[in-house]
C-alpha cells in the first residue's frame, strides 16, 4: 500500500516538472504559431475583401483611460448596425502599459515585411503621428477616401500632413473655484503672482503622474524661451530651463502643504472637490466630465490663460500597409460624423475633431472660452528629461 | 536499483517543480537584471548605475527613506502583533473572542480601497481632523508624509503577522506554562524563559516577511507618500516607466533584493544553527 502511494506521488511529481517544461516550450511555439496564424490571416483577409459576404474584422489598437475605453464601446456598435459588412475588433490597451509597444509593433512587423502586424487603425497622440511620418508608416488621407474630413479645420489636417484624423481633443486650463476667485489670472505672470499672494491654495500635481501638472511645469520652464521651442526635441535646450525651475522652486512653499504634489490628474482634482486648493490646472475634459457629474462643485469655472497651457488632438492613424483599408475609412467617415461627435462630448467632454460649427448649438456653448488659445507641446524625449530634473530640483528640496 | 538511489530520484522529483518555478520566475530575472544594471550609458559594463545609486543625492535620500520606514514599521508591527497575540493565548473573555473575530478582516481589504479610506480618515480635511477641529486640536500631517506610509504599513501587516505568531504561541503546550507556575514561576519568567524562546523562531520568519513586504510596497508609498525622498518602490516605478532608464531601474531593484538576502541570510543562518543543534 505504501508503496503504491509513494508511486503515485513520485508519478505525479513528475507529471507536474514535465507540464512546467512543457509551459515554457509551449511558449516559445505560441510564438511560432502565431506567426503562421499571422501569415494564414493575411491570406483570408484577401478572400475576405474579394467576397463582401462576410464581413470585413478591422483592428483597432487604441489606448488612454477608462473613458476612451467606453466612448469606442459605445461608438463601435453604432456604426457596426449602419454598416453590417464592416466588424470593429477592439484592443485597448491601458494608459501606461503599452503606447510604445504598439507603435514598435507596426513598426517591426513592417521592417519584416509582415504588413501592418494586424493593426489596422492607431490611435495616440502627436508624439507617434510625427514618429510615424519620419518611419513612413501612415497611410494620407483626403476627402475623397473620408468625407466627412471636410468638417475639420484644414489647419491642423496640414500640421499632419492628412496623415492622422484628430476626432477629439482637450486641453490643460486652470480650473478655479468661483465664489474663492473673482477675477482667475489671465498670464502666466499673473498666475504666479496669485500663488504667492494666495499661499497653500494652489496645486499642480506631480508632472511625472499626469499632464495636467506636467503642462504647468513645461509652460513655465518654455515661458521667456522662444516660441518655436516647444516643437523642438533638441537637448541644447536644457540649460535655458534652468530660470524656469529656479522659479517653480520658489514657488513650492506657497503651494498645496507648502510644497505638497499630488499624484496624478484626479489628485489635484480632488483637492479642488474637497476645497483644500482654490485653483489647480486640469484637464478640460475631465473637469467637464466631474461637473456633470456632480463630483465637482457646481461654482467651479475654467479659464485658459495667454500664452495657453499644452493641449491638442488625439489622432487616428492609418497604417500605410494595413489591407483592410476601405473598411477603415468607412469607419474614420463615421467618427467624424456630428452624430459620433456628438457621442464623444457627450461621454468624454472633449472638443469636437470637427469644427465646432458642425455641431449642435448647445455644445458650441459649452466649449466657449476653453476649446482655443492652447498650445500644442511637443518636445519628444525631452519631456522625460523634465520630469527628472523636477524630481531632483523641485519635489527633492 | 538499490533503495538509496531510488530514494533518491524520488527526492529529487519533489524538488524539480519547485525548483525550476523558482529558477523561472526569481532566480533566472535576478540574475537578468543584474546584468542588465551593470550596463552603463554608452553600451559598455560597470558599476556606474551603482555609483549613482549612492551618489545622487535624491537616491540617498531614497534609500534613507526606505530604510527608515522599513525599521520602524517592522517594530511597531511586531511590537503589536507580539502583543496582540500573548494576549489572545493568554486571555479569556468576550473581548479577546472579539479580537480572534476580526483581527483579521484587514487582510480581505484590497490594498488600493484601505489605502483611499486612510487618506479620507487621515487626510488634510478627513474625518479625524474635523473630529479634531471639535475640541480645538490640529492634526499634524500624516497624508503626503512618511507617518502615512507607516500607519498603512502597520494596517497591511499587523494582522498577518499576528496570526503567524498566534499560531506559534498555539504551539506552546499548556502544561509547560502550568509545571512552571507549579514551581514557583512568575509571569515576566514564564514569559522570558519559556514563551519567548519557543516563539522565537516564528518571529524571526515574521521578521523577514514584514521587512520584505514593507521595504517593496508600492500601492501605499505611491498613494500617500511624500514627492521627495520616495520609497525604493516608487522610485523603481519612476526611473522605469517615467524616465524609462530601465537598467537604473534594474539597479534599483537588485540592490533591494541585496537588502531582503541580507536579511535572509541572517534567518536561513538561525535556522541551520537549530538543525545542527538538533542532530
Amino acid at each position: 500500500m505504501f508503496r503504491m502511494k509513494k508511486r503515485f506521488t513520485m508519478l505525479s511529481a513528475l507529471a507536474l516538472s514535465f507540464s512546467i517544461l512543457a509551459g515554457c516550450g509551449s511558449a516559445a511555439n505560441n510564438n511560432s504559431a502565431s506567426s503562421a496564424a499571422n501569415t494564414s490571416s493575411d491570406s483570408t483577409t484577401a478572400s475576405n475583401s474579394a467576397s463582401s459576404s462576410t464581413p470585413v474584422e478591422i483592428q483597432f489598437y487604441f489606448t488612454g483611460s477608462q473613458n476612451v475605453k467606453s466612448l469606442w464601446d459605445e461608438l463601435t456598435p453604432m456604426f457596426e448596425e449602419k454598416n453590417p459588412d464592416v466588424k470593429v475588433k477592439l484592443v485597448y490597451i491601458p494608459s501606461g502599459t503599452g503606447a510604445q509597444p504598439t507603435y514598435d509593433r507596426i513598426m517591426a512587423a513592417k521592417q519584416a515585411g509582415k504588413g501592418s502586424g494586424d493593426i489596422d487603425l492607431y490611435e495616440d497622440g502627436l508624439p507617434f503621428v510625427t514618429q510615424g511620418q519620419k518611419d513612413d508608416l501612415w497611410d494620407t488621407l483626403s476627402t475623397s477616401s473620408v468625407p466627412n474630413l471636410a468638417k475639420v479645420d484644414s489647419k491642423t489636417m496640414e500640421d499632419v500632413a492628412n496623415l492622422a484624423v484628430p476626432y477629439r481633443s482637450s486641453a490643460v486650463v486652470l480650473a478655479y473655484n468661483s465664489e474663492k476667485v473673482t477675477t482667475p489670472p489671465r498670464t502666466l505672470d499673473e498666475v504666479f503672482d496669485w500663488i504667492r499672494q494666495h499661499p497653500e491654495r494652489f496645486a499642480y500635481n506631480d508632472p511625472s503622474t499626469g499632464g495636467s501638472g506636467n503642462s504647468f511645469v513645461t509652460t513655465t520652464l518654455y515661458k521667456d524661451l522662444p516660441e518655436d521651442a516647444i516643437h523642438s526635441d533638441d537637448p541644447a535646450i536644457e540649460k535655458d530651463w534652468a530660470k524656469g525651475f529656479a522659479t517653480l522652486k520658489e514657488l513650492g512653499p506657497y503651494l498645496y502643504g507648502k510644497g505638497i504634489y499630488p499624484k496624478k490628474n484626479q489628485g489635484t482634482l480632488d483637492l479642488l472637490t474637497s476645497g483644500e486648493v482654490d485653483m489647480i490646472p486640469a484637464w478640460s475634459d475631465m473637469v467637464l466630465e466631474q461637473l456633470d457629474k456632480g463630483q465637482l462643485p457646481a461654482t467651479t469655472k475654467m479659464q485658459q490663460i495667454t500664452p495657453g497651457f499644452n493641449g491638442g488632438p488625439t489622432y487616428l492613424m492609418v497604417p500605410k500597409l494595413s489591407e483592410k483599408k476601405e473598411a477603415v475609412y468607412k469607419f474614420l467617415d463615421f467618427v467624424l460624423s456630428p452624430e459620433a461627435q456628438a457621442v464623444m462630448v457627450k461621454t468624454m467632454h472633449g472638443f469636437p475633431g470637427i469644427e465646432l460649427t458642425s455641431m449642435p448649438q448647445d455644445i458650441q456653448d459649452s466649449f466657449k472660452g476653453v476649446s482655443e488659445g492652447f498650445r500644442n507641446f511637443n518636445v519628444g524625449e525631452l519631456s522625460k528629461e523634465i520630469n527628472k530634473r523636477w524630481q531632483s530640483d523641485v519635489a527633492a528640496q | 536499483m538499490r533503495k538509496e538511489v531510488k530514494m533518491g530520484i524520488f527526492g529529487l522529483c519533489l524538488v524539480i517543480p519547485s525548483f525550476l518555478l523558482l529558477s523561472v520566475i526569481v532566480v533566472i530575472p535576478i540574475i537578468l537584471s543584474f546584468i542588465e544594471s551593470l550596463r552603463d550609458e554608452f553600451g559598455g559594463y560597470g558599476l556606474s548605475r551603482y555609483v549613482y545609486l549612492f551618489t545622487d543625492e535624491g537616491m540617498r535620500a531614497n534609500i534613507v527613506f526606505t530604510l527608515q520606514v522599513t525599521i520602524v514599521s517592522c517594530v511597531i508591527v511586531l511590537a503589536v502583533s507580539y502583543a496582540l497575540a500573548v494576549y489572545m493565548r493568554f486571555s479569556t473573555g468576550r473581548l479577546v473572542d472579539l479580537i480572534r473575530k476580526t483581527y483579521m478582516i484587514p487582510i480581505f481589504i484590497p490594498g488600493v480601497i484601505a489605502t483611499y479610506g486612510l487618506i479620507n480618515l487621515l487626510g488634510n480635511h478627513g474625518w479625524l481632523s474635523r473630529w479634531l477641529l471639535l475640541f480645538g486640536g490640529t492634526l499634524p500631517r500624516i497624508i503626503f508624509d512618511q507617518k502615512g506610509i507607516i500607519i498603512a504599513n502597520l494596517w497591511f501587516n499587523i494582522p498577518f503577522t499576528t496570526m503567524l505568531l498566534s499560531s506559534a504561541l498555539a504551539g506552546i503546550p499548556n502544561a509547560v506554562i502550568e509545571s512552571a507556575k507549579d514551581i514557583g514561576a512568575g509571569r515576566l519568567r514564564i514569559f522570558f524563559r519559556i514563551v519567548l524562546p519557543l516563539s522565537y523562531k516564528t518571529f524571526l520568519v515574521a521578521v523577514t516577511f514584514v521587512f520584505m513586504g514593507v521595504i517593496g510596497s508600492f500601492t501605499a508609498p505611491f498613494l500617500v507618500g511624500p514627492n521627495a525622498p520616495q520609497m525604493l518602490g516608487v522610485s523603481m516605478e519612476q526611473v522605469f516607466s517615467v524616465f524609462q532608464e530601465r537598467e537604473q531601474a534594474a539597479a534599483i531593484s537588485f540592490f533591494t533584493f541585496l537588502l531582503c538576502s541580507l536579511l535572509g541570510y541572517f534567518y536561513i543562518r538561525s535556522m541551520v544553527k537549530e538543525e545542527t543543534a538538533k542532530a
